[in-house]
């Protein structure tokens, strides 16, 4: 089976019986941000705007490189706002202009 | 977290390489990931979609599942066959009827390990997990070391943990799915006749309800 052959029958999630190096018991408590993540998850899962398997999805649809370079949390995130553009709730405009207010946020400011 | 440019990495060790160096600000400055949260939270409020109250009661939520739950659940059931016949049928209901609420739609299979069978868990596609009575997966869990193995040597993967099933113990891998979770129903481990149900939840981990390790009662010399 070539390289694309092997791409097109186990696609980025579908890992179970691949080979794989060490194991180490690895964990962490939650950021805050992840909890909320988390938390965001369940509640748009609750009201059927993503479900879980939507979610699986995708996270699956960010594609390889996306996934190796993102961690959990962070593939959830954004596996969410492709959705929610691909469902049209949101546009890719609307969340750029409330990410820029929110990061305005957390500026220092700047007094006089 | 106490160290701030730690922890965006975890989740990827599952990957060759984690190389994204987007987190290096300060304290004070959210991540770009973050701030996405905050904005996707803030616009569905907006839209009236989902309510910021809902948000909060689920973070209380998952704050409050945690192993101890599902070891009230497996004491229960090796102290009480009538119960214990229930969980095995329908586990969803079981624990249901001892007022564990699902808050999620999935449903839940109970595996018990006997002396011929050993049962693991794991979800190759993702990081499904019985939620409502464990709380949430361990990163382990979540990574590609354990979901690839687990259903290709599991053997192997086990004797990593410590846990060495014999050669004519069948070991069973059951792979969960966004609506299918599974628990381990864990051997009741032997000199626990006299225990009540608190002694026997308390010996009970939430890596012996995956199936990665057994029951074991602490040795003389462990206890106070």
């Amino acid at each position: 089976m070539n390289q694309s052959e092997l791409l097109l029958k186990h696609l980025p999630n579908d890992i179970g019986g691949l080979a794989s190096d060490g194991f180490q018991r690895v964990d962490h408590p939650l950021e805050p941000w992840e909890k909320r993540c988390h938390a965001l998850a369940d509640v748009l899962d609750y009201h059927k705007l993503i479900n879980t398997e939507e979610k699986r999805r995708g996270v699956e649809a960010l594609g390889g490189e996306m996934i190796g370079k993102l961690s959990y949390y962070q593939r959830w995130i954004a596996a969410f706002a492709h959705i929610l553009f691909e469902k049209a709730i949101l546009t890719p405009d609307e969340l750029a202009r409330k990410m820029a207010e929110v990061e305005a946020r957390f500026q220092p400011s700047e007094e006089p | 977290m106490s160290t701030h440019d730690h922890g965006h990495d975890h989740g990827t060790h599952d990957d060759h390489e984690s190389n994204h160096t987007a987190i290096t600000s300060t304290d004070a400055l959210p991540s770009y990931y973050e701030i996405m949260e905050i904005a996707v939270r803030e616009l569905l409020i907006e839209r009236q979609l989902i309510t910021a109250g809902e948000i909060r009661r689920q973070i209380e939520v998952l704050d409050s599942r945690n192993p101890a739950l599902g070891a009230k659940i497996v004491a229960r059931a090796w102290l009480d066959s009538e119960f214990r016949a229930r969980l095995l049928a329908n586990g969803r209901a079981a624990c249901e009827d001892e007022g564990i609420t699902f808050y999620d739609d999935t449903q839940l299979i109970v595996v018990e390990n006997t002396d011929t069978v050993h049962n693991l868990l794991v979800c190759t596609l993702c990081s499904c997990y019985p939620r409502p009575v464990l709380g949430l997966p361990p990163d382990w869990y979540k990574l590609k070391p354990y979901r690839a193995r687990a259903v290709k040597e599991p053997r192997a993967l086990l004797a990593e943990f410590g846990t060495v099933i014999p050669d004519d113990v069948e070991i069973r891998v059951s792979d969960s799915t966004a609506v299918v979770r599974y628990l381990v129903l864990p051997k009741r481990p032997a000199g626990t006749d006299d225990f009540d149900e608190e002694q026997l939840a308390a010996l009970v981990t939430r890596d012996a309800m995956i199936g990665v390790v057994p029951v074991t009662v602490p040795s003389a010399g462990d206890q106070p």
